[in-house]
């Protein structure tokens, strides 16, 4: 199955994040717990954790991007050769968690 | 063709900060002094990293003692230096008016002319969650004192140019930021830029109303216009941007083409900034239909409920206008 992460309302007033750093590059598997990705409030920082088991399949936002919350900023997939639909994104969210720092 | 300037995506914080390095950068008689602003880097971290820049004399730390920041900062001024003296939340610059309005504001004309007081308060302003003492808004008050100017930002980019210019004027300068803007990211130049005092900017231009706020007002006003557009009613938003001086020539201008006025502000309108200007706008243009919003007059409550029912809001504000414009 493909998943996708999206941007967290992880901090109240805040509609849009910068991508601080991805702990993974697209082919890296993650279990729950691991961080996935660093995002930058005005400021926050949140750290944005894998909430099951899954394989980073694409980055579609790159450290220093900006992105509204809501928005797409990776896919993943419980395969590592699960084919990815193309053009649009899957419906089912990955299950994540998060800290804000 | 176009000749828009590149552009760089920032955090409000990170606007004010490249500000404040720039001009300090390019003149040694500016430091910055208040509450957290050295090490720490500042209460909303807008000086992150000045600390390692220009070091504990540049960017000095003082204790809870407002009345003393702002003293300290008007006589440093008045001996030469370029003081941006930085105080949380706007409600305790109260405690620095004697200073600020006693001595820095009127060094000029005391002196004349022979010392003046080229010092900047930065400080915020507006209701999020704080209660009574840390939530308000009375740039009017300040409006009204001969000698000090006001400017109150509404995008990074304006915090940018407008911290540039305050920092390079023979002020005293009170700049305002908005509490409830600092989440919001926006543009900023490339290249070094100021922002002049007494420009407003017309933000969304309209035919049937001239709608003139500033600070976290324009996010309010700009949505107002959206709800109202669909009726077909069309709002001209400008933002003040610079409160004083006020650039009349604008207001006046955009109320000649809509033939109405209407002026929102989070402070109470009691002697408010929407009196201020209507008066000025009239004087040189003749009345027109004029109504206005802002705050209860009540203190604003920590409790959510009770807060967002004192300040003005995006569907209050469009049915106000909504009452002007089709009395």
């Amino acid at each position: 199955m493909i998943y996708q992460l999206s941007v967290p309302a992880a901090v109240p007033g805040v509609e849009e994040i910068r991508i601080l750093e991805w702990h993974g590059e697209p082919g890296a598997s993650f279990e729950s717990g691991d961080l996935i990705v660093e995002l930058e409030t005005h400021k926050a920082v949140v750290e944005v954790r894998a909430g099951q088991a899954g394989v980073l399949r694409s980055v579609l936002a790159d450290a220093g991007d900006w992105r509204q919350v809501g928005l797409c900023l990776a896919m993943f997939s419980d395969g590592a050769d699960e084919a990815l639909p193309d053009g649009e994104t899957p419906s089912d969210e990955l299950v994540v968690e998060f800290d804000v720092l | 063709m176009s000749t828009e300037l590149a552009t760089t995506r920032m955090f409000f914080r990170e606007a004010v900060r490249r500000a404040v390095e720039e001009e300090m950068a390019r003149d040694p008689r500016i430091f910055v002094l208040g509450q957290d602003v050295g090490s720490f880097g500042g209460s909303y971290r807008e000086f992150d990293g000045l600390f390692a820049i220009f070091g504990p004399e540049r960017m000095r730390d003082t204790p809870v003692a407002e009345a003393a920041t702002i003293g300290i900062a008007a006589g440093a001024a008045a001996a030469g230096f370029r003081p941006l003296a930085v105080i949380t939340y706007m409600d305790f610059l109260m405690l620095g008016f004697d200073a600020l309005i006693n001595y820095a504001a009127k060094l000029r004309y005391k002196t004349a002319g022979a010392l003046t007081a080229p010092m900047v308060v930065k400080t915020t302003a507006g209701a999020q969650g704080q209660g009574v003492a840390h939530s308000q808004c009375i740039e009017a008050w300040l409006m009204s004192v001969p000698g000090l100017k006001v400017v109150a930002p509404s995008t990074p980019a304006d915090a940018y140019g407008l911290m540039k210019s305050a920092l390079r004027s023979d002020g005293p300068v009170v700049y305002i930021d908005h509490k409830r803007l600092f989440p919001t990211p926006g543009n900023v130049p490339v290249e070094p830029a100021i922002v002049p005092f007494g420009q407003a900017a017309i933000r969304r231009e309209g035919t049937d109303v001239s709608v003139v706020c500033h600070g976290y007002m324009v996010r309010v006003a700009l949505e107002a216009a959206d709800l109202l557009a669909g009726e077909g009613l069309s709002c001209e938003v400008i933002d003040l941007r610079s409160l004083a001086p006020m650039d009349v020539e604008t207001l006046a201008a955009s109320v000649e083409r809509t033939g109405r006025l209407f002026t929102l502000e989070e402070g109470q309108v009691t002697c408010g900034v929407g009196v201020e200007v209507a008066t000025r706008i009239f004087a040189r243009i003749g009345n027109r239909p004029w109504s206005r919003l802002g705050a209860l007059p009540a203190p604003v409550s920590s409790n959510p409920v009770l807060e967002a029912a004192c300040i003005p809001d995006p569907a209050r504000s469009a049915a106000a206008i909504r009452a002007l414009v089709r009395p």
